[in-house]
């Protein structure tokens, strides 16, 4: 029977991969072929989904974007024996897009059936498990210490001293938390795992739930997500039938289990004492800091809270060892990281590769440069909060420090593209009229200090004494960096600072389009 | 509109739910799942449930954009305020479904029967710009489909 592949992602969905599932169930029989259609996880090339594979000898020939429509002819032109053609792409595998990747994390991402633990495993899933239940808890730590794996949701802090220091805390109840609250706009990657790969988290998870003396995890995931929920709920229940969580995990004497939680939007329970406010059932408030979550974190335990993507990142390094991991990457950036692309770019989606990799060949390379043709004017990386580099930095690689040294910031690895009909002056007031949005209310320079940041840009926009409103804008920036409780504040001026620095003309003139204020 | 949900009807939907494990969320999403919103006399059966107070259970439930203490519209339009859809004109969408509703964004009819709400990116932006209508994706708007789609959801509401 031949093997078809139409993907389950939300991102597939939402351009019609159901009807097309349905059509080639349907059109198939009547011309005398049985197939299985097999709902995979997304490959990460948007333009080309819904994304149809067919298994052949020679390996998966895909065809994309394929419609409804477009069925009853690719089957008659052969599509199920894989026949060049019309949206034919030849083997997947060979599309340079992916070809030209480092895959680690994404690996199995839309090439195996995301619910089946024997197509998992026979893609070198639970290696990584079955080497951590070989080691103490104090070796794991030191093989992830020793991978050189920081954190993937924007800090950056070194995940092996994260989980030492909780490894150290007295026993008693631990916690393992997933921030899976991936509200930066224009990010997908937790959520093409959740969907795509759920099982590389949960041995993610159970690794480091081993490693610290953990027997409880949840992962949070936001409400925009809800296929997404469903989809990693289902995985639970299947690992738990399966003897991979619970009691003893695997038939060892370790514990551990996960419960999923889903968010109800607030872009600050991404922020890991919020979420963990959240997580106990109360306003999603910041914390202060000291404790920090890994000696006082969940109800008061400690507790690892990382991004969904340092945990996905565990299993490779236990099952390949810490140095094929930190091969990978340079300086004190190592191994991969999943870039998305997004915005004003002709071909948007996945990217994982070694740190290192310039925006340029990101950008150029892989995204094909704008979607509209036009001259590429400003790259956002880090989402909403990062700052807007221009065009003459595009060169620098895809590193923490190097990013950093140009005032950038890596975040959860989303880069959106504008082109030259963006008005800078336009985006930076949105930055501050998402800070005030999305603000907790704790501290006092991000509550109010956003506020009057939209009113002072307002002011400049309109041409109202612009020397002095821009220097009261800087101030109001210091304010807003060095005193906020946490990164919203504190990253809020990002985006301001580094539209006024590299885009200072759009700050003169009258606004390209009216504004109206558009925050809820 | 419907009634208020009973009590004992309340009490049976909740009852699943334990004190200090961090259950008000999902309690939350149980019952606005099941009635669309949080009645006032859901947030007492939940805190009795789950052994705190009415107060808190608000403070959670006002927190949250996702969790509406009021039955919601027939008809919600959630307009994307992502940037992908900023970049393709969502701003120029917003401006024309707002004219043509008569709401402001966050805003219901007189008569609560539709309303337009402020959405988060929720990824799908290869059909930038677009609004939910009930959820359900519109992509690839333009302004005169907004007004129509707009005037759509007015005149069923009339």
């Amino acid at each position: 029977m031949t093997r078809v592949f139409v993907p389950g992602d939300a991102a597939a969905l939402s351009v019609g991969a159901e009807e097309v599932a349905e059509a080639l169930a349907r059109e198939a029989p009547a011309r005398g072929v049985s197939i299985e259609i097999i709902r995979n996880g997304s490959r990460g090339m948007f333009w080309l989904e819904p994304l149809v594979e067919v298994e052949t000898a020679a390996g998966r020939i895909a065809y994309g974007p394929v419609a409804p429509a477009d069925v009853p002819a690719l089957l008659d032109g052969g599509l199920l024996e894989g026949k060049p053609g019309a949206l034919c792409h030849g083997l997947t595998e060979a599309i340079p897009y992916l070809a030209n990747q480092e895959r680690l994390t994404f690996a199995r991402c839309g090439v195996t059936d995301p619910f089946s633990l024997d197509d998992y495993r026979a893609h070198g899933g639970y290696r990584g498990l079955a080497r951590a239940l070989a080691l103490t808890p104090a070796a794991i730590v030191e093989e992830v210490a020793a991978s050189g794996l920081r954190g993937r949701g924007g800090a950056g802090f070194p995940t092996g001293i994260k989980w030492r220091t909780v490894l150290e805390q007295p026993a008693g109840q631990k916690y393992i938390v997933a921030n899976a609250d991936e509200g930066d706009s224009g990010t997908f990657a937790d959520r093409m795992l959740m969907e795509g790969d759920p099982f590389l988290l949960i041995e993610g998870m159970t690794i480091a739930g081993i490693a610290v003396g953990a027997t409880k995890g949840y992962i949070y995931i936001r409400s925009e997500y809800p296929h997404a929920f469903r989809a990693f709920s289902r995985a639970i229940h299947i690992a738990r039938e399966a003897g991979l969580l619970g009691e003893r995990v695997s038939g060892s004497a370790h514990a551990f289990d996960i419960e999923a939680r889903l968010g109800a939007g607030a872009y600050i329970c991404g922020e890991e004492t919020s979420l963990l406010e959240s997580l106990e059932g109360k306003r999603g408030l910041v914390r202060y800091r000291p404790p920090l979550p890994a000696i006082q974190g969940l109800f008061g335990q400690p507790t690892v809270v990382n991004n969904l993507l340092s945990f996905a990142a565990v299993p490779t390094i236990l099952a390949e060892g810490a140095a094929f991991y930190a091969n990978y990457g340079m300086g004190r950036s190592r191994g991969t990281m999943p870039l998305q692309l997004a915005g004003n770019m002709r071909r948007g989606g996945l990217v994982e590769k070694a740190f290192g990799i310039t925006m340029r060949d990101a950008i150029e390379g892989f995204g094909g440069g704008t979607a509209s043709g036009r001259p590429l004017r400003a790259v956002q990386v880090g989402g909403p909060l990062g700052a807007y580099l221009p065009e003459s930095l595009l060169d620098t690689p895809i590193d923490y420090e190097a990013l950093a040294a140009v005032g950038g910031m890596l975040g959860h690895g989303g880069i959106v593209v504008f082109d030259d009909t963006v008005d800078m002056a336009r985006q930076a007031r949105f930055a501050m009229e998402f800070c005030a949005a999305e603000s907790c209310g704790k501290c006092t320079p991000c509550r109010i200090g956003s506020t009057r940041g939209v009113e002072v840009i307002d002011q400049v926009l309109a041409r109202a004494d612009v020397p002095a409103n821009l220097a009261l804008l800087d101030d109001l920036c210091e304010v807003l960096a060095d005193a906020s409780l946490c990164a919203l504040g504190g990253l809020t001026p990002n985006p301001v600072r580094s539209a006024l620095r590299h885009f200072p003309e759009d700050f003169d003139r009258a606004p390209a389009v009216t504004i109206a204020a558009t925050s809820g | 509109m419907q009634a208020e949900p009973s009590m004992q009807e309340l009490r049976e939907l909740v009852a699943e739910f334990r004190p200090n494990r961090g259950h008000v969320m999902p309690a939350l999403h149980k019952v606005q799942d099941r009635y669309g919103y949080i009645p006032r006399v859901a947030m007492d059966v939940i805190a009795r449930q789950l052994n705190t107070t009415p107060a808190l259970i608000y403070g959670a439930a006002t927190f949250y954009t996702d969790f509406r203490l009021h039955p919601r519209p027939e008809t919600e339009i959630s307009w994307c305020s992502g940037p992908a859809c900023r970049l393709k004109g969502g701003d120029r969408i917003r401006e024309a479904i707002q004219q043509t509703l008569e709401v402001p964004l966050g805003g219901e009819s007189e008569d609560g029967r539709y309303g337009l709400h402020i959405g988060q990116c929720n990824g799908t932006c290869t059909e930038a710009p677009q609004v939910w209508v009930n959820e359900k994706v519109v992509g690839n708007l333009t302004v005169s489909k907004a007004i129509r789609l707009a005037r759509d959801v007015k005149g069923e509401a009339e």
